[in-house]
């Protein structure tokens, strides 16, 4: 059986939540990158991550959540997004965000698609194609990056590959409530 | 540790330890370590400008990105407004750098300086930021670019100033946005204006102070927009009241633009 309407809320609200967090961490990446190129890359998608914390927070509302109800995951997975987040090397920082958080959260994402309805739920596919397509710009514009960059950064296949592995080893992240009610802890 | 903790010594001041840099640059302290040239549109000294500029746009990024970080709690829209900015300003920076390479220049060309990023992140109020930041540093910006585009044109470079135009027309919504909301926040909280007032002040201090010493502070002062004029258009673009911008040509030594009735 799909997801129940409130459900549905929850994994959105959990979705704005993994937006926003990753929008503060490129935010609190920019002045400690040294790299100018890395820095302009991950400025612009800051703005990208915005867009899609903005579009899944009025989608909440739609579905009778709070206007931008946001859910932290699950601790475990909070605490692994905490972990990557800490790296402090510019190949890591690119790894982390390129090549782990955006495959993950798209894997995620329709996950969420093949458990709803394309017709009832329409307005949470836009959002949710809207940001796979954007995640897809952002992961080829990495990859220009890299190649202007090639022999300025080294990075460290064996370490993103660990960071993978952990991240599929999570199952369902995201917090469910017990009856009619939004899960506790949700905040607009 | 928080980045903004981090504090350097110049000339006596506290300020903010610089955001990280390549090694390629050389990050001057005074004005007097920058780069200047006698004939000021010069190839060499085109360059230079390019350079100083993106370096400034690279700051102007960094100060936005870490008013994301450091107010999780300020307002959904303004964050987004921010986020904004970060993103402008990375055209910014990526615009001026592909010019700056198209007429032959390279990363660490010159050296740069931080200035507005150690000054600005000395608050710790995002309202006090703002005030810095978009509302002084970027509103100054507005008066610079104003006249630098058209300089650009009159020695035939037109690509350049093309980019300054683009670069002008989204410096003025980053003061305007900053302007609305420094109001709104002021008046849900009137002890902001203390902060707003202290976080002025500190600035002009610094300037003075730093001005005093071997070779001044590389921002925008009164003496800068009287050789360069105010923008008072884009400045009304901005949300800057008439009263506002009387009292700015008036610092810059300007009374006689303001008219008879007070409109400049």
């Amino acid at each position: 059986m799909g997801l129940i309407l409130r459900e549905k809320a929850e994994h959105l609200g959990t979705f704005r939540w993994l937006g926003v967090f990753l929008m503060e961490t490129l935010a609190r990446w920019v002045p400690t990158t040294p790299e100018m190129e890395v820095k302009v890359l991950m400025g612009r998608h800051i703005w990208d991550a915005a867009q899609h914390a903005d579009a899944l927070g009025k989608r909440t509302f739609e579905l009778r959540a709070p206007l931008h109800y946001t859910l932290a995951p699950l601790s475990p997975y909070v605490e692994f997004l905490k972990d990557i987040a800490s790296v402090d090397d510019t190949s890591g920082r690119v790894q982390a965000v390129y090549d782990v958080l955006l495959p993950a959260l798209s894997a995620r994402y329709q996950e969420y698609l093949k458990g709803s309805d394309s017709l009832l739920d329409e307005p949470s596919f836009r959002v949710l194609h809207g940001i796979l397509n954007d995640y897809a710009r952002m992961r080829q514009e990495s990859d220009a990056l890299r190649e202007e960059l090639k022999g300025t950064l080294a990075f460290d296949l064996g370490r993103a590959e660990e960071w993978r592995r952990k991240e599929a080893e999570f199952g369902e992240v995201v917090p469910r409530g017990s009856g009619a009610t939004l899960a506790a802890g949700a905040h607009a | 540790m928080n980045i903004t903790a981090k504090r350097k010594t110049v000339q006596g001041i506290q300020l903010c330890a610089d955001p990280a840099r390549e090694a390629c640059f050389h990050v001057a302290q005074n004005d007097n370590e920058m780069q200047v040239f006698e004939d000021n549109m010069s190839e060499a000294a085109r360059r230079e400008r390019l350079h100083r500029h993106m370096n400034n746009e690279m700051g102007a990024l960094e100060i936005a990105a870490q008013c994301l970080a450091d107010f999780p709690d300020a307002p959904w829209d303004l964050r987004m407004q921010l986020a904004r900015q970060a993103s402008d300003e990375s055209r910014h920076v990526a615009g001026l750098y592909r010019r700056l390479r198209q007429l032959g220049g390279r990363k660490g060309e010159f050296p740069i300086g931080n200035f507005e990023w150690a000054v600005t992140n000395m608050c710790d109020t995002l309202a006090a930021r703002l005030a810095i930041q978009n509302r002084t540093f970027e509103a100054g910006q507005m008066d610079l670019l104003g006249a630098l585009r058209k300089i650009w044109r009159s020695v035939g470079d037109e690509a350049t100033a093309e980019v300054l135009e683009h670069i002008l027309a989204d410096e003025v919504n980053h003061v305007r946005f900053a302007n609305r909301w420094i109001r709104t926040m002021v008046q849900e909280d009137r002890r902001l204006l203390l902060k707003v007032a202290g976080a002025i002040r500190f600035l002009a201090e610094t300037n003075a102070a730093l001005s005093a010493g071997l070779g001044g502070a590389p921002s925008d002062t009164p003496k800068k927009h009287a050789e360069l004029g105010i923008n008072v258009e884009d400045r009304r673009h901005a949300d800057f009241s008439d009263d506002e911008i009387n009292e700015i040509l008036r610092q810059a030594g300007m009374s006689t633009l303001v008219g008879a009735e007070g409109r400049p």
